[in-house]
């Protein structure tokens, strides 16, 4: 009997563990979180990592440089073609290769569909974790014309492996210019239908609004970037503040929010779709002719001895890559910053006494990819 | 001998209500099963089955065999008895609510005087069939749906039963029939707009469909209760769950909407179940309808909704019920 | 955000200080430290209004460094901090500071068996409970290079202190 009091003044004593994932329908793939519960409020959450671990980095130190590109694209499905450009450009950086105007074009167009691209997928199946099963139809529909496009010019529509250095692989025609200029204007006239039907669905907004609140200091603590930095109300975007390719050429605004919650990065990641749409849209209009690649690449990509960084701004915050080399063509050490894993570990401290249901809605907030976090 | 002639009609009168109960409870689940998916489909903007049947019909047919023939799994450590039991619990007794429906003014099995009172009691057996599938199926995320929807279900007895009684104090009787007689001139969702409107919101958390759907919460519990159900044991909650829907949409036509009451066909005292389905089908397409459009609200907003806003806004408006009766 | 002012207080703490060309390198400043001071730079880093970007480890010889990047959100400001771990394979931890280190430091343990002292929780985290002695990204002896061969040739952005120069690796 005193044993039973004893374990009754234990203040965890109504505390079980339940075990989220790694197949569990709002986990996003292979991701693993084991919740300490009393009762439904999440008293401490361990992530458990690395069921999709390819050993990237690894793969990386054993070919040259050049042939890791198709890797890039299996770390975020989402943004492959994000994770090209930033490979790309290191690589570009490095050996002093210049890239030709056209080219630079192109890949912003892409990598900018690619991001609008990631941003549906997102929209629809954060809404299917909120329960709203759907909106997902609806993103999928618009998704659908952007892989048609990249299908067209890249050959693929998810991992793409399009940028080259020194380029892209394939010039863009005629048709891909009208059929995204259509994809625009289509996109455009269903926003007004995605705000009415959902974003001010007051269901939504109540499961959205104080939930998962992250401020300036949190995010600089954890390395926090991207739409969850912006909807704490900081308007960094590598796009603006370290302006790689050819972005400063471009009239776009960085949508920012002050609560920090998730309904801040929810209109966020919303209102960058539109911002990418106007970059497109100015990226067409000045399209300039010439070729796509650079005249001379050497087959045998020599890097300079010496460490390089290339930051670019993926859909889901900075995309880091670093790399040691010792001047061959085969990188010493290439190391891969990707933003969900950053991100994604702030989990604990923001989950923290939370609801159940509210570690879904936080969790969907961060918009994990979990192959990129395990890479 | 001379007992038996003076029952017989009686017992041939429970034999076809039996018959009766289980066409319309397999019909509709046949019905709805389709229907939901067609419908779901449609809001989806795709086409939903097509492909066995013309427009999908037969998929309905295949999808049951299919249930049929699969494997009943029982976990390792699970409650067998309660586990096996659950679903037979959610599945057999909305049987007998149905047999006090009015579905015209002739077809009704029997008037009870406490015909309303008998279908709540009986719906609220499905709330321990879920219970104790939850409890026995030994996993956590069918534990957390049993517990959701016995706090759900029986906060939501309560603005659905007081909502329903200023109805009551108007006709003065339980019985379902004499309610839906008392509609003859006007429908008493004209009298009690404010009683409808909590009726039906109760109306979707007593079934646990979307938005309400917490007991089953695809994303956060998996399946919610029905987590480790397979086969047939799965299809039985949701046959139950159709029947269930029935049952209560029936109920809300019986007590706002006329009844039978329509356009007069031929034969009506039998043809009014015509009038009678289609507004049962009409609220159940409501029913379909938010599922597929809202998202999910969280447990504690569910509550507090019940609690703060159905309860006293239900007990206002049974007062003022009351007060009118007497005054007038 | 003061660079100038930033950079005095750096001096206190580095060994050495390099502007960095950003169009070919991508960071615009080196930052050597006595592995002693990795701490007091990440205070530094944070009172700043630094964030981490990213934290990893290269394995030359003669020991393994550890390179932290910071940047930061207003100005177009990327430091890359590096100190090298001691003859254990040990070096303090910043996740105290940086609670966004946790995991790039388990990471990194995994990786290449840096112990990170006085972190919370060094279990692996990528890798799987097993490997805990994996340490896959550690060079094989014959692959292993020294760390000036690894280091740019030439380091024509200006040296900032005397005591510096003696130190910074040719």
């Amino acid at each position: 009997m005193a044993m039973d009091v004893e374990i009754l003044d234990d203040p965890k004593h109504h505390r079980y563990v339940l075990n989220m994932g790694p197949q569990h329908p709002s986990t996003h793939g292979v991701l693993r979180v084991l919740l300490e519960l009393e009762g439904e409020y999440a008293m401490e959450l361990l992530p458990v990592l690395g069921y999709g671990h390819r050993c990237h980095e690894k793969i990386a130190e054993h070919k040259p440089a050049k042939s890791f590109m198709p890797n890039t694209a299996r770390m975020d499905y989402l943004g492959a073609l994000i994770y090209n450009h930033g490979f790309a450009q290191l690589l570009e950086r490095a050996t002093g290769i210049e890239v030709p105007e056209r080219a630079e074009y192109i890949r912003v167009i892409t990598s900018e569909l690619n991001r609008i691209q990631s941003h549906l997928l997102w929209y629809g199946a954060y809404l299917l974790d909120l329960g709203a099963f759907t909106p997902i139809m609806y993103a999928f529909d618009d998704r659908e014309h952007i892989l048609d496009i990249l299908e067209d010019v890249t050959g693929s529509r998810l991992t793409y492996c399009y940028f080259r250095v020194g380029g892209v692989s394939k010039d863009i025609d005629d048709k891909f210019v009208t059929s995204t200029r259509a994809f625009i204007d289509r996109l455009r006239s269903r926003f007004p239908m995605y705000e009415g039907l959902v974003n001010g669905n007051v269901i939504l907004q109540k499961r959205l609004i104080d939930v998962g609140e992250l401020d300036p200091k949190i995010c600089s603590r954890y390395g926090i970037t991207g739409p969850l930095l912006r909807g704490a109300g900081v308007g960094y975007d590598l796009r603006k503040s370290e302006p790689y390719s050819i972005y400063d050429r471009f009239d776009f605004e960085v949508p920012t929010e002050t609560k920090g919650d998730c309904m801040a990065s929810f209109l966020v990641r919303f209102r960058e779709m539109e911002q990418s749409l106007r970059i497109i849209e100015q990226a067409l209009d000045s399209l300039p002719e010439g070729p796509v690649m650079a005249a001379k690449v050497p087959k045998k990509l020599k890097i300079p001895a010496g460490d390089y960084n290339s930051s670019v701004e993926a859909p889901r915050g900075e995309l880091s890559y670093y790399l040691v080399s010792d001047g061959t063509d085969v990188p010493y050490r290439l190391k891969v910053r990707t933003p969900s894993y950053s991100n994604l570990s702030v989990i604990p401290e923001m989950c923290q006494g939370m609801l159940l249901s509210d570690v879904v809605s936080a969790m969907g907030a961060l918009d994990l990819v979990i192959p990129e976090i395990d890479r | 001998m001379e007992l038996f002639y003076s029952i017989l009609p009686e017992l041939i009168r429970i034999v076809v209500c039996a018959v009766c109960g289980a066409v319309i409870v397999f019909g509709n689940a046949l019905v709805m099963g389709y229907a939901e998916r067609k419908l779901a489909g449609h809001i989806m903007l795709r086409p939903g089955p097509m492909e066995v049947g013309p427009h999908g019909l037969y998929q309905l047919v295949v999808d049951g065999l299919k249930l049929m023939g699969k494997q009943l799994v029982v976990p390792l450590k699970a409650d067998k008895p309660l586990f096996m039991l659950a679903p037979i619990l959610a599945f057999a007794p909305v049987f007998v609510p149905l047999l006090v429906i009015p579905f015209s003014d002739k077809l009704q099995g029997f008037d009870l005087d406490v015909g309303y009172l008998l279908i709540l009691a009986f719906a609220s057996i499905n709330v321990l069939a879920i219970l104790i599938g939850g409890w026995g199926s030994n996993n956590k995320y069918s534990l957390f749906g049993a517990i959701r929807s016995v706090a759900q279900n029986v906060a939501y007895e309560i603005p659905m039963l007081i909502s329903a009684l200023a109805i009551i104090f108007m006709t003065n009787s339980f019985s379902l029939k004499e309610i839906a007689a008392a509609q003859s001139p006007v429908w008493f969702i004209v009298i009690q707009p404010v009683a409808f409107l909590i009726f039906i919101v109760s109306m979707v958390a007593e079934t646990n469909r979307a938005p309400f759907d917490l007991p089953e919460a695809e994303s956060e519990l998996t399946a919610g209760f029905h987590t480790e159900y397979s086969g047939m044991s799965f299809s039985l909650f949701v046959l139950g769950e159709y029947a269930n829907m029935f049952i209560i949409c029936s109920v809300a036509t019986v007590f706002f909407l006329g009844g039978s009451s329509g356009i007069p066909l031929p034969y009506f005292e039998y043809s009014g179940i015509i009038w009678f389905l289609a507004k049962v089908y009409f609220l159940m397409f409501f029913l379909v309808w938010i599922r597929w459009t809202y998202p999910r609200t969280r447990f504690d907003q569910l509550m507090n909704f019940c609690w703060k806003y159905l309860i006293p806004f239900s007990l206002v408006n049974l007062l003022i019920t009351v007060v009118m009766v007497k005054l007038l | 955000m003061d660079i100038k002012a930033v950079k005095t207080g750096w001096k206190k703490l580095a060994k050495a200080i390099e502007d960095v060309d950003y169009a070919v390198f991508g960071y615009d400043y080196s930052v050597s430290l006595e592995q002693s001071n990795v701490r007091d730079f990440a205070t530094m880093m944070l009172d700043n209004g630094f964030y981490l970007v990213d934290l990893m480890a290269v394995h030359v010889a003669p020991s393994i460094e550890v390179v932290y990047q910071y940047a930061h959100v207003e100005t177009r400001c990327r430091v890359m901090a590096r100190a090298f771990v001691d003859s254990n394979n040990e070096i303090a931890t910043i996740s105290d500071i940086y609670q966004g280190a946790n995991w790039h430091e388990r990471e990194t343990r995994d990786f290449h068996g840096v112990v990170f002292t006085d972190h919370p929780y060094l279990e692996p985290i990528i890798l799987a409970e097993e490997d805990v002695d994996l340490k896959p990204l550690l060079k094989t002896e014959a692959a292993l290079k020294d760390v000036d061969v690894v280091r740019r040739k030439q380091p024509e952005p200006k040296v900032e202190t005397a005591a510096a120069k003696s130190q910074e690796p040719s």
